[in-house]
């Protein structure tokens, strides 16, 4: 048993190459599944990803604490020497969308057109997760100070892996509110005492009883610390004098009805991720989310697929991992049935499945 | 029966490292299709995988009557669906002390890990260790258990034991 964790776990050794080329986008943990089981099968396997290692917001969102690194470093290195899966790491894949749009955009220094990945590889499967942040949509959240779950957390872990670009949040000494009770809500208040805040307080709008990330988890940020306000709603994020940088949240309390100001130097509004696919409406994602394909996972456009939380929503590892294997299955169906001019004999019913992860509020 | 060498294998899981991420039970739906470990969420609000430990005296194979229960040569405890099938007592899931045999309504009444038997016997181990991203599964041998435990192991496992078997 290997310390890894082994995205190729269908077989010891690849099956002989099929001659079949597929390209990922997205190197989180659907890609890598899928990865892992095409690799296994014999396919030759392209891995893109705009970030510098592959892994995904396993690598970059997670604390490692949670997740060890050196697992799914391991878990990859198998990938590349035993199953031949090439990974182009620093490489965005886009049409017309513009550049530095979401977090992590800064490091890729290649970028590819769908169109090409297409045109060079017998099917595609894209794999990109849900990085844009969700915002609290109030007043004042442009300001200095101010960063979304992902904003805060990614630095943190990017720092390691290029200097140049990026910087960790200052919180040394300050205070740090935190919005929102899923687990990357949790992640930020116990990155924020790690990295030495002098108070850390946790605003959610209901109880600890009703914490996406269980009252477990609260309970052990209280413990290390961290202060717990909970049925308070933010109406306004107030700057101090320069105008430019926060000051203090402004929040209705709901077990008194009262407004009532809480001091700030960094608030961090952790409160969910949205989808970012590349070209949402030319891929007809919304049909593929309502199930109306013909093909599990099979975008509008022949031999694109898609998995993991880009089609679903934020969700869970797991959830992203059995989306990428499910793909990965569909996409050899295709192409085996394909080879012999039988596609219409697919058995859609056959393969659907209670869609894994809708858009939850998990986190 | 069959004789296992040594104590046998198992599955150990560390719920001091393990984040309920839902991979294990994912992946271990992918391959059966229903699976045989599944995630339980706890009054605390903490997501556990429910998985069967192959217990050295297995309450399973003694409630069942039909002998449909059996220890592999590697000591995990198989179910044999032939001699299972139309039985609908379900003794065995209502026996299990850990919550880790499961009823369901597809083919034979009930469902449980077995080690993964067709993977095993060409050289693979269970998937879940494999894919968990935190090393927090494990393919063990039963004798070496004892060096797995933790400090924070024991005191997470009295956790998730304490939510399979409230007290009353
Ligand atoms: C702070 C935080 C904490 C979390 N905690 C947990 C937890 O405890 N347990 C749990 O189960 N889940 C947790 N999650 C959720 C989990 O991380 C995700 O559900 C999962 O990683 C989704 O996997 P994915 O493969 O779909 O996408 P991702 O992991 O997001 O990977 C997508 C990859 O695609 C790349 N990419 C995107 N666009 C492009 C492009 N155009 N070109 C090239 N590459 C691109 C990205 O760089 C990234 O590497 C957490 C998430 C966050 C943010
Ligand atoms: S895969 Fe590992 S970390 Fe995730 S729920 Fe299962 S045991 Fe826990
Ligand atoms: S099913 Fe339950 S009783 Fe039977 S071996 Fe597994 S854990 Fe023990």
């Amino acid at each position: 048993m290997s310390n890894a964790m082994n995205f190729a776990f269908m077989r010891e050794e690849p099956a002989p190459p099929n001659g079949r080329r597929v390209a990922i986008i997205g190197a989180g943990p659907s890609g890598l599944a899928a990865a892992g089981y095409l690799g296994c099968l014999g396919y030759q396997v392209e891995v893109y990803d705009k970030l510098p290692k592959p892994g995904g917001l396993m690598l970059f969102g997670i604390p490692g604490h949670r997740i060890p690194a050196d697992r799914i470093q391991r878990g990859v290195f198998t990938l590349s020497r035993k199953f031949g899966v090439n990974f182009h790491n620093k490489t965005k894949i886009c049409c017309s969308a513009p550049l530095h749009e979401e977090e992590g955009d800064h490091f890729s220094c290649d970028i590819r057109g769908l169109g090409e990945l297409v045109e060079e590889h017998d099917a595609v499967i894209i794999c990109s997760g849900a990085w844009k942040s969700r915002k609290l949509g109030i007043p004042g959240e442009q300001l200095k100070g101010v960063y979304s779950g992902l904003e805060f957390l990614f630095p943190i872990r990017a720092v390691k892996y290029a200097t140049s670009n990026v910087s960790v949040p200052p919180v040394e000494g300050r205070t740090v509110v935190v919005v929102g009770a899923g687990h990357s809500a949790m992640d930020v208040a116990h990155s924020a005492k790690a990295l030495g805040a002098k108070r850390v307080v946790m605003v959610y709008r209901r109880t600890k009883k009703e914490a996406p990330a269980g009252s477990y988890e609260v309970d052990r940020l209280i413990d290390v610390g961290c202060e717990w306000l909970e049925r308070r709603t933010p109406l306004r994020i107030v700057a101090d004098e320069t105008g430019q940088h926060v000051a203090a949240l402004e929040m209705a309390d709901g077990n008194t009805g009262e407004t009532e100001v809480l001091p700030a130097d960094v608030i961090v509004t952790s409160i969910g991720e949205i989808p970012t696919p590349p070209f949402q409406k030319e891929l007809g994602l919304e049909n593929v989310r309502k199930g109306e394909v013909r093909w599990l996972h099979m975008t509008s456009i022949e031999n694109v697929f898609v998995a993991g939380d880009v089609l679903t929503g934020p969700s869970k590892i797991g959830k992203a991992v059995y989306s990428g294997l499910r793909a990965a299955r569909s996409l050899t169906n295709w192409l085996d049935l394909k080879a012999q001019h039988r596609e219409n004999e697919y058995n859609y019913d056959a393969d659907v499945i209670t869609r894994p992860g809708a858009p939850s509020e998990q986190r | 029966m069959s004789e296992c060498h040594g104590r046998g294998k198992t599955l150990h899981i560390d719920y001091s490292k393990c984040i309920g991420c839902e991979t294990c039970e994912a992946v271990c739906g992918f391959l059966y299709d229903t699976p045989r470990i599944a995630m339980a969420r706890t009054g605390d609000g903490q997501m556990i995988p429910i998985y069967c430990q192959h217990c050295e005296h297995a309450h399973c194979m003694k409630v069942c009557n039909r002998g449909a229960l059996m220890r592999d040569r590697d000591g995990a405890v198989v179910l044999q669906p032939m001699l299972c099938r139309g039985c609908e007592t379900r003794n065995c899931v209502i026996a299990c002390p850990y919550a880790a045999f499961f009823a369901t309504d597809r083919g034979v009444a009930v469902r449980k890990c077995d080690l993964c038997a067709g993977r095993r016997a060409v050289g693979l181990g269970p998937a879940c260790a494999e894919m968990c991203p935190c090393g927090a599964i494990r393919f063990a041998d039963r004798d070496e258990l004892d060096e797995l435990e933790t400090e924070a192991s024991r005191e997470a496992r009295d956790r998730v034991l304490a939510h399979i078997r409230p007290k009353k």
